[in-house]
């Protein structure tokens, strides 16, 4: 779960990571009404749950009253990368002398948290990896101790600092550290961390994801499921319990199992383009397959479907009741091609060959693709 | 022989009484399986197809000799269930639930390491050496006896893989999943050293997809350590930027963990790439 940088930088004051004064805004008068309170200037940041926003024009400064209602409201009336902007953030404008780069994330490879420092902030930390590595400090953190301020302090050391610098930098690096076990977090970042003329240091961004696996026991945390699925279809495949992406094509795709639906999709797409990315998971029931039939068919110009399914944990004779029972009460007419295996395997494909599916018993997915191929030609 | 499973591998099932538990017990019993306990806290003293089930690990282990132990524990109890199961002196567990937390499954990881214990998972269909045992919830139908290694990302895909080899008369010796998720326990590179040690593995199968970097770290393996052939098949080559594929691990995020990324490292390392499913079998004559 991504949170908003507004909902990040609330929880970073709250345990202790300093960030300028702001406030949340839906309407320019709001926007207006907060700048004020807050002092001018101020920076207006679109709230959208996806990168890259200051490139696209979601982030500005307005000086005066009249400029932040105009700015609110052009802000407001764009969306980014497909995303419409229902919020903007109202922020007390900051003087900078320096932008730092402050992050804790998981190695999934070492299979350990990583802390990451670097006096390059303000840009895409990947790209300064890249191009000037000896300016990135990175340190994998032994879970059980957690990050010592020692080490945070040396790392400070390492990209530059000292004296009353490093202490504030190692303590906020600390601190995000801190907030990254304590909310089973994916990634808390601070882009740019910077310092003001004062040289006090400010987070001026927040980017946040909670493990969705450890919700359960943050139940404060939640975003609209809009918010966070904007696409439709998208939403529909997690409310009924499985991972449906949208693609541009005319095939339907139905897995059981992710690597198996993607290696669908890369036989289908020789020859065909897939409609859609779809993985059931093992919770196969014969509801859950005829509203996975129901969401594959709201998708605009399919003209096949293809279900790929093993019975392992799966009772697959269940979900092909679901997917018959779909096809005679919509009187659905385009190619369905089932290769279904495993467990209870005969009696799977009897009843979906009663139910007019199209069964393939040949193990190699590719088979099926074929007979798919064949049907959509007009052979059988 | 095989790699970590065998025939007379003393199993110890977790979370046992549960519904999952029951139904794979017997599964995994029909297969052969040599399963000598079940654990679920407060059900101490019952029965599941004539499996005795304890209270503790640690009794599990005193009284019956478990050795290895396969979960079926709801996710929010993995994390002391792994460590009461390490504490009790388990060499081998294979986690099969989905949706632990990545925070637990690093805690599990430090202190597995420490404590020299061999984790599988989470979110696998488990491990099986065909024709012997299984630790998990693959169709023991889909697995053939042989001397081929298997080691997948993905389940079914597994299943789908191993049953065309079995089509052309070439078996597995073990099949490990290793989980779907961002973190898991055990890496591509230390499964390919579990199998270039194996007498009984002529060849080892990688089936990998996008997302993270364990088919680039197999590369680097293979190129400095392994002298079995390998061969590998990458699903995702359509994959969307930016989308999770099924499996929280399975996503391209700001331009990594894409499936050309993995081919270029593979076949740097002189490992030939399948670029369907079913060309493993064509790659794999050849290598035998």
């Amino acid at each position: 779960m991504r949170m908003y940088e507004f909902e990040g930088s609330d929880l970073f004051r709250r345990e202790g990571i300093p960030v300028p004064d702001c406030a949340v805004a839906t309407s320019p008068q709001e926007a207006r009404q907060k700048a004020e309170a807050i002092g001018l200037p101020v920076v207006i940041k679109a709230q959208v749950l996806v990168g890259g926003r200051g490139l696209a024009g979601g982030v500005q400064t307005a000086e005066s009253p009249d400029q932040v209602e105009e700015v609110a409201q052009r802000i407001l009336n764009c969306s980014i990368k497909g995303l419409p902007v229902h919020r903007v953030m109202v922020a007390r404008k900051i003087a900078v002398t320096q932008e730092f780069y402050v992050g804790v994330t998981v190695d999934g490879y070492k299979g350990t948290p990583v802390a990451i420092l670097s006096s390059a902030g303000g840009v895409s930390i990947e790209e300064v990896a890249r191009a000037h590595p000896e300016q990135v400090v990175s340190r994998p953190v032994p879970i059980a101790t957690g990050l010592v301020l020692s080490e945070a302090q040396q790392m400070a050391r390492k990209v530059g600092l000292d004296g009353e610098d490093l202490a504030q930098v190692a303590s906020i690096l600390h601190t995000l550290y801190g907030i990254f076990r304590k909310y089973d977090a994916l990634i808390t970042e601070i882009n740019p961390l910077v310092r003001t003329p004062q040289g006090t240091y400010l987070a001026l961004d927040a980017k946040v994801e909670i493990d969705d696996s450890s919700l359960y026991r943050h139940p404060n945390f939640q975003v609209a499921l809009e918010d966070s699925i904007p696409n439709p279809l998208e939403r529909r495949g997690h409310q009924i319990g499985v991972t449906y992406v949208e693609l541009d094509g005319e095939i339907g795709i139905i897995a059981s199992g992710a690597g198996l639906g993607m290696a669908t999709m890369d036989i289908i797409s020789r020859r065909f383009r897939p409609a859609n990315f779809l993985e059931t998971g093992g919770a196969i029931t014969e509801d859950l397959l005829y509203q996975t039939m129901d969401l594959v068919l709201q998708k605009k110009g399919l003209k096949a479907i293809f279900i790929n399914v093993y019975g392992g944990i799966n009772p697959i004779h269940e979900g092909a009741k679901g997917v018959v029972r779909y096809i005679r009460e919509h009187g659905i007419t385009i190619p369905v091609v089932a290769k279904a295996l495993g467990n209870r395997q005969e009696e799977t494909w009897e009843i979906l060959r009663e139910g007019g599916v199209s069964v393939v018993t040949e193990v190699a997915t590719e088979k099926g693709i074929e007979r798919l191929a064949r049907l959509m030609e007009g052979g059988v | 022989m095989s790699i970590l499973l065998n025939r007379e591998t003393r199993v110890l099932v977790q979370g046992i009484t549960g519904r999952i538990g029951r139904v794979q017990t017997k599964w995994m019993l029909d297969y052969g399986t040599n399963i000598v306990a079940g654990v679920t806290p407060g059900k101490g003293g019952e029965e599941v197809e004539g499996i005795p089930v304890y209270n503790t690990v640690a009794e599990a282990v005193s009284k019956q000799g478990a050795e290895a132990s396969v979960f079926f524990v709801p996710a929010g109890a993995v994390k002391n269930a792994a460590i009461e199961t390490i504490d009790a002196g388990i060499k081998l567990i294979v986690i099969i639930t989905e949706r632990v937390p990545v925070h637990d499954v690093m805690e599990i990881t430090a202190y597995a390491r420490e404590q020299g214990v061999r984790l599988v998972g989470p979110n696998t269909p488990g491990i099986i050496t065909p024709g012997e045992a299984k630790m998990g919830i693959m169709p023991g139908i889909t697995f053939t006896p042989g001397r081929i290694g298997i080691i997948s990302r993905s389940g079914t895909l597994a299943y789908e893989i191993s049953a065309n080899l079995a089509i052309a008369d070439l078996g597995q010796s073990t099949v490990v999943g290793m989980g779907g998720d961002p973190v898991v326990f055990t890496s591509m590179p230390e499964l390919l050293e579990l199998f270039e040690e194996d007498p009984d593995t002529d060849m080892v199968v990688l089936v990998g997809e996008v997302g993270g970097v364990q088919e680039e770290k197999a590369a680097q393996f293979i190129a400095e350590r392994t002298t079995k052939p390998v061969v590998a098949y990458i699903a995702g080559l359509n994959t969307p930027e930016g989308k999770r594929m099924g499996h929280a691990g399975a996503i391209i995020q700001g331009g990594m963990g894409t499936p050309q990324s993995k081919i270029t490292a593979l076949r740097q390392a002189g490992v030939p790439i399948a670029e369907y499913p079913l060309e493993i079998v064509g790659l794999a004559q050849k290598c035998l």
